[in-house]
């Protein structure tokens, strides 16, 4: 291809190939970190919870209203109530929701006398029925026998320790890199609790605790019937009784008792939704973002071509008068738009980096995969490729007739 | 003269009018993205309480000590609340003008018709000063005192969004409402008041949360009302309710009124003292580690504006900077395509001021048109945000009558540098161009 | 009126340096009607941007109405060719969006008069080259020498000292040139200078005074360039001659 006449003619409009290629170089620096949040937070909004089937599963959050009774009672005839229901199959209590508003952080170490060995850790005080009623995958050990649930009034009995407990492969891993801490026994901050690890769950994910995700897979369970104030009640419908389980659980816990609130029933897999609103959102502004981008960028280079081609109209007239075929006419313009998009995209992907640097420093972003930027500078090659189309396809229809007229 | 260059930049835009809807659009799409996102943004780091921001402050003391594992957001490693033995001790002090301890709980309202089920609000624990401190504006009745502080009262303020569901909006003031099975007093029905950000208490729900229920702090304590929010402890905790008072734990926010440079320098000074003597009597292992932020540092220090916010905001101005320079090349492509008739003005006696002028004014009508069909895009965009962004977000999405005037000037603004590289080559067209061209 | 001594023009590339105007040496009296003749390429259109302050001279002086143009800014050189020069191009140059009105209201507009003061001269000097009746009509819309009317038009409309028309009649056919040509005689009769370019000796012989350029230098006045050498034309060309 002719790429002599291309540079020469390249060098007469300097300033509108600079132009071109800088937008060409923003899009990219912008479209490789946007794909790459919108690949985070898509992920992310996904992320399994360990919980099997999320949309049979639902949360009642409720409130005791006098507090000086006997809450273990209250909360025990509940559960009684509740797994009687036909729909229903089974429940658990606990004080803190995976994917909720409210969750519980401590730290947990097998060496209480290393300081800041701790791993921080998403804490579940539940009953017996809770690894059944979540539908938590048991890889090794066993779940709590009820006879080992004790009873926890806001944590202020101040057990020396819990008996067992149960975590999940990721804790367990991090306990140990071998993973291997069946019968070890743990230490729980603050109070220094202990407990004998008795089993191991594939993953369960924790709540919003202290501002902070680091807990993520990092649940951990407790054999601690939760006689608090506020609580969630757990429940593992039937399948394909979910509606009809929600109505008859409020009907049931209203029956058993009205000194009582219950601010929300909800299934997991709407507390999902809700919880990853705001990440779903952003990844939903983002890609629109990246889309009214690449519009803008197409626009811009349809536009500065144009106006290339009436510019020249005269000179494409001479070449197709001297013989220039039309298609050879398409390839100039063509390869004239991947010159200066190739030259845009080298700029890009260094100011890629740049942006990436910069978010990594200002926000809570990671260090951006090649990959990004591999697939940013295809799509703007292509894009360029598109958007000159039009333009060049009317340059390649001027008629050699025209070099004849005067200008 | 410039009515005569208005008339012919809109002359010169209907001529082309392809490059000229381009141009209109890149500005207005610009515009539209930026603008969304600044309007989140702005509305996302204002100053909640402007008349105030300054005098209002948070007193902090290093309950954890150096070795605790302080999420990395806290950089100075101190924690963010109070343990109650220091809220006691600071609101005891009184040191500062006003001061107030709180903290939020969830309450449960039973009504006075029994086939209503009772129902969970939002309340927040606090002092008295809480609602002079913030300029809190009263509908109904007023604030408690500190004699109600001290005397442990049971009295309520309601919201007026909860006094009108619970009262069809009447004067609740002396009614009865029983609230956790116990009978209170309301004292005082609250007019509309929405800081946001919700400065005194960021975390969850920092933009669109509200608290429906205001009661005295002591009351609320002797109730054993416990916190909703963050509750961090450090070391082992005593037995029952009492025990975990005197624990180390932190859950209590507390905010004083200071209102001179004075006034906070001898706060600073019993800060530093209250921290040493906590040294002193072996309570703390650690030197005094102490702040005092106003409502300004406050937010700051705990990164109010959400990182997608952030994020988006860059983005969004990213997606300006492209359209601004999409902008000059077909300002460049159409102001060049007029050279002629610049270079016969030129001989007629047009000075380079004044084709400077000329052009700069049709990039102005550009950035004009631009920026108006940019409102109409912001309007739509924060519409889409409502949408999608988190549901604490939405409430920022409100459009106000200072950010059609700020996307208009930030339109100008961007058009006319857009326009300048093409206007100065407008201005370099020689007057002789068009004898010698014949 | 216009007095220019030793002038030189010079084109520079990055290769070769083209002399345009070489020590061209040339004076025209106040109310006098000058053709400047010559070949192509002989440097009478650089001639005439240079007395029309459309470039500026690479050496030598230029005096215009008694005001040395040498060193003027930009802002006092678009004055002066505001307020003293009236421009007739061959191509006549109207802005094509613009009606004849607002063609003729350009240079009024950069010299700021109030609106009731435009209006007025403009009805006037449509009226002196007959064309009140197109005052709304766009250029396009016109024949040649209408159009050329109309610039004439645009040129007086300022009232200017100096005229510079440059081949006025090139675009015109025999008929529309004679009434332009009228028009011009016109406007010297009622005072005006007037310095024309052409290669047309027919036209030039209407002149009071005709010059030759050859080479960017004035060859002769007011006779053939072949009766005459170089060097003493330009000293000839400094003292006013009667128009022959």
């Amino acid at each position: 291809m002719e790429l002599g006449p291309i540079l020469s003619s390249l060098r007469r409009n300097k300033v509108g190939a600079t132009l071109i290629a800088l937008q060409i170089a923003l899009t990219l620096a912008v479209l490789s970190n946007a794909l790459f949040i919108v690949a985070q937070q898509t992920a992310m909004s996904r992320a399994p919870t360990g919980i099997a089937d999320e949309s049979s599963v639902f949360f009642i959050s409720n409130q005791w209203i006098g507090g000086d009774e006997d809450l273990a009672a209250r909360a025990q005839a509940d559960l009684a109530n509740l797994r009687a229901l036909p729909q229903v199959a089974d429940v658990s209590l606990s004080p803190a929701q995976p994917l909720g508003g409210r969750g519980m952080g401590m730290d947990i170490t097998l060496h209480p006398e290393k300081r800041r060995s701790g791993v921080l850790t998403a804490l579940y005080p539940v009953d017996d029925h809770a690894v059944n009623t979540l539908g938590l995958r048991l890889i090794a050990g066993r779940n709590f026998r009820p006879e080992e649930i004790l009873i926890s009034h806001g944590f202020s009995e101040n057990y020396p320790t819990w008996g067992s407990v149960v975590v999940t492969r990721e804790v367990a891993r991090a306990l140990d890199p071998s993973g291997n801490v069946l019968g070890r026994t743990a230490t729980f901050s603050p109070g220094k609790v202990t407990a004998t690890i008795v089993g191991v769950v594939d993953q369960l994910a924790s709540g919003r605790f202290g501002g902070d995700s680091a807990g993520a897979e990092r649940g951990v369970l407790a054999p601690l019937l939760w006689a608090g104030v506020n609580g969630y009640y757990v429940v593992r419908a039937k399948p394909g009784q979910v509606e009809a389980a929600m109505t008859a659980a409020r009907n049931e816990l209203y029956k058993t008792s009205r000194q009582r609130t219950i601010a929300s029933v909800q299934t997991l897999a709407d507390a999902r939704l809700e919880f990853y609103r705001g990440a779903r959102g952003e990844a939903l502004l983002m890609s629109l973002i990246c889309a009214i981008l690449l519009g803008v960028t197409a626009f811009g280079i349809i536009g500065l071509t144009s106006y290339w081609v009436s510019q020249r109209r005269r000179h494409i007239g001479i070449r197709r008068a001297l013989g220039a075929t039309a298609g050879s006419i398409l390839r100039y313009f063509q390869t004239e738009n991947l010159l200066i998009a190739g030259a845009g995209s080298v700029l890009g992907v260094g100011l890629g980096i740049a942006a990436n640097l910069w978010l990594l420093r200002s926000v809570a972003m990671e260090r951006l995969p090649p990959v990004y930027l591999i697939v940013g500078t295809i799509v703007v090659l292509i894009l360029g490729q598109i958007s000159v189309l039009w333009p060049a396809l009317r340059a390649a229809g001027v008629p050699p007739a025209i070099a004849a007229r005067s200008a | 003269m410039f009515g005569y260059y208005f008339n012919l930049a809109l002359r010169s835009l209907r001529r082309n009018i392809i490059l000229t809807v381009l141009m209109i659009a890149a500005i207005g799409i610009g515009i539209g993205a930026s603008m969304t996102m600044l309007t989140v943004f702005r509305a996302a780091s204002g100053d909640p309480i402007p008349q105030k921001s300054a005098q209002l402050f948070v007193p902090q003391i290093d309950n954890f000590g150096p070795q605790s594992g302080m999420p990395a957001q806290y950089a100075d490693l101190l924690t963010p609340d109070l343990t109650y033995i220091d809220a006691i001790g600071f609101l005891r002090s009184q040191a500062a003008t006003r001061q107030a301890a709180m903290y939020p709980t969830l309450l449960a309202i039973t009504p006075t018709d029994p086939a209503h089920s009772p129902m969970q609000v939002d309340a927040r624990a606090t002092s008295g000063d809480f609602f002079p401190m913030f300029d809190v504006p009263f509908k109904f009745g007023g604030p408690w005192t500190r004699t109600e502080d001290d005397g442990h009262a049971s009295v309520v303020v309601l919201t007026r969004k909860l006094n009108n569901l619970l009262f069809g909006g009447s004067n609740s003031v002396g009614q009865q409402l029983t609230v956790g099975g116990k009978p209170y007093r309301i004292i005082g029905v609250l007019d509309e008041w929405h800081p946001a950000p919700r400065f005194y208490d960021v975390g969850a729900q920092t933009f669109s949360g509200e608290d429906q229920l205001f009661l005295p702090f002591t009351r609320a304590i002797d109730e054993q009302m416990s916190t909703s929010s963050s509750f961090n402890c450090s070391g082992a905790t005593g037995p029952g309710w009492e025990g975990m008072l005197h624990s180390n734990c932190i859950w209590i926010r507390f905010w004083v009124e200071l209102s001179t440079a004075r006034d906070v320098a001898s706060y600073n000074t019993f800060l530093h003292n209250y921290a040493a003597e906590q040294q002193q009597t072996g309570r703390f292992h650690w030197p005094p580690h102490v702040a005092l932020r106003n409502v300004t540092q406050w937010l700051s220090y705990n990164h109010v504006v959400p990182a997608a916010v952030d994020t988006l905001t860059s983005v969004s101005f990213a997606l300006l900077l492209v359209c601004v320079v999409n902008a000059i090349g077909l300002m460049l492509a159409k102001f060049m395509a007029g050279t002629g008739a610049v270079s016969v003005r030129r001989a007629l006696g047009a000075t380079r001021e004044a084709v400077f002028a000329q052009f700069m004014v049709e990039a102005g009508v550009v950035g004009l048109v631009g920026g108006l069909v940019g409102v109409g895009l912001t309007k739509l965009g924060l519409v889409s945000c409502r949408a999608v962004l988190d549901e604490d977000l939405s409430v920022l999405t409100r459009f106000h009558g200072s950010d059609v005037l700020i996307a208009l000037a930030v339109a100008l603004v961007a058009t006319l540098l857009a326009g300048l590289y093409p206007t100065w080559r407008a201005m370099q067209v020689q007057p002789a161009s068009q004898l010698k061209a014949q | 009126m216009l007095k220019m001594t030793g002038l030189s023009k010079v084109y520079r590339t990055e290769v070769v340096e083209t002399y345009a105007l070489r020590e061209l040496t040339l004076e025209v009296q106040e109310g006098e009607f000058v053709a400047v003749m010559g070949p192509s390429g002989s440097g009478k259109t650089t001639f005439l941007t240079i007395a029309g302050l459309l470039e500026e001279l690479s050496a030598g002086e230029y005096w215009l109405d008694g005001v040395d143009t040498r060193g003027l800014t930009d802002r006092q050189r678009s004055r002066l060719r505001n307020e003293k020069i009236g421009f007739v191009f061959q191509s006549f140059n109207l802005i094509s969006d613009l009606t004849v009105h607002e063609n003729i209201d350009v240079p009024l507009r950069y010299r700021g008069l109030p609106a009731s003061e435009r209006r007025r001269r403009i009805d006037a000097v449509l009226e002196r080259v007959g064309l009140t009746s197109r005052a709304r009509h766009y250029a396009s819309e016109m024949s040649g020498g209408q159009q050329q009317r109309v610039a004439i038009a645009r040129a007086l409309v300022g009232e200017p000292r100096l005229l510079l028309a440059d081949e006025p009649t090139g675009n015109l056919d025999t008929q529309m040139a004679r009434g332009v040509m009228e028009l011009l005689e016109d406007i010297h009769l009622r005072g005006a200078t007037i310095v024309m370019v052409t290669h047309d000796p027919a036209l030039a012989a209407r002149a009071q005074r005709q010059v030759y350029i050859s080479d960017g230098q004035i060859m002769a006045l007011g006779m053939p360039p072949h009766l005459v050498d170089g060097g003493h034309a330009s000293q000839l060309a400094t003292q006013p001659s009667e128009p022959v």
